[in-house]
């Protein structure tokens, strides 16, 4: 393969990961928007309804900072497993960051969508 | 919940990892962190069935190394307290960490360091010029046309000559005080503007 070829989809790569990373603060408030869960149900939710997890310890400090940013609440739940969960819901200003981050992720999307068309039909 | 004894020593043995690594943060906090990836680990290892070593092992390689998780912590919460902070050693400490992460961080904690030291010494001059009249002060010397900020502990320089005799004191004490300030805002606005964002990115 030649190096430019090997260059261009390094690059591509690159530029997934930073759109995955990217996107990954408004898939976690997503997964909290119909309630409660803990650490390990919004990571199970990632994998099953988004292909955005990069690493299982990228998480949880995302979770912890947007309770310091007051977008999230948790609070500690016993359970039957025999040891306490630690549960995330959304706060008001959560929910409006939520809100916000998916209308301009929805706009920003239809805009590219129509840009991209001639390209989908060549990939077709 | 049964688990064996080697695959609770592995556990055992990351969460102390992970504690070591969050020891900048306070106690309540930490242990916060730390059980909740407790937490999660018997979780993710029970969740095929019974915990085994091999899911334990799977598990914990699952969430990275306890030092990257914890740096991951520790960097946060740095990052927001220097967005707050208005502790000159705060700003220093979080730039000493970006420092370490990035090219850009290396370059804006030098600037830093070098606009501390001269409005460290700026100062320092003016309030050593009481106690030595005659030998402190911004001196022209005439070998190689340069300028020097003396401190008055060596003897005169030979053919130097003072530039701003008893001025240094007011104006030592204002420029120094100005430019610490100075950095020390250069410091919040770079964390703000430019680690901030970085960091986004690198998450």
């Amino acid at each position: 393969m030649a190096r430019s070829q090997l260059q261009t989809s390094s690059d591509a790569e690159n530029w997934e990961v930073q759109l995955r990373k990217g996107s990954l603060e408004l898939a976690i408030l997503a997964t909290l928007w119909d309630g409660r869960h803990y650490g390990l149900e919004i990571l199970r939710r990632l994998e099953s309804d988004s292909d955005l997890l990069l690493s299982e310890g990228t998480v949880y400090p995302l979770l912890n900072r947007l309770r310091v940013l007051g977008l999230v609440d948790s609070e500690w739940v016993e359970s039957d497993s025999g040891h306490p969960r630690k549960y995330y819901r959304l706060t008001a200003a959560g929910r409006r960051r939520a809100l916000e981050m998916s209308r301009i992720w929805a706009r920003f999307s239809a805009s590219l969508s129509t840009l991209l068309a001639p390209l989908e039909k060549e990939r077709k | 919940m049964t688990v064996p004894t080697d695959a609770q020593q592995q556990i055992d043995a990351y969460l102390e990892a992970l504690r070591k690594g969050l020891r900048e943060l306070s106690d309540p906090e930490a242990r916060d962190i730390v059980e909740e990836i407790r937490s999660h680990i018997l979780d993710k290892a029970a969740m095929a069935g019974e915990i085994t070593n091999a899911r334990v092992t799977a598990t914990l390689s699952s969430l990275g190394s306890p030092q990257e998780l914890a740096r991951q912590y520790t960097t946060d919460d740095l990052l927001n307290r220097a967005q707050r902070a208005r502790s000159p050693l705060l700003i220093l400490r979080s730039l000493f960490r970006w420092a370490s992460l990035s090219f850009g961080g290396f370059w804006v904690l030098l600037f830093s360091l070098v606009g501390y030291f001269l409005a460290g010494a700026f100062s320092l001059c003016a309030l050593l010029k009481p106690l030595h009249p005659q030998t402190a002060g911004l001196w022209h010397l005439p070998d190689g046309d340069t300028y020097s900020l003396r401190l008055g502990f060596g003897p005169v320089p030979a053919g130097g000559r003072e530039m701003l005799g008893w001025w240094i004191v007011p104006l030592g004490l204002i420029g120094g005080s100005g430019l610490a300030l100075l950095t020390f805002h250069f410091g919040v606005w770079s964390i703000r503007q430019l680690w901030k964002p970085y960091r986004a990115r690198k998450r």
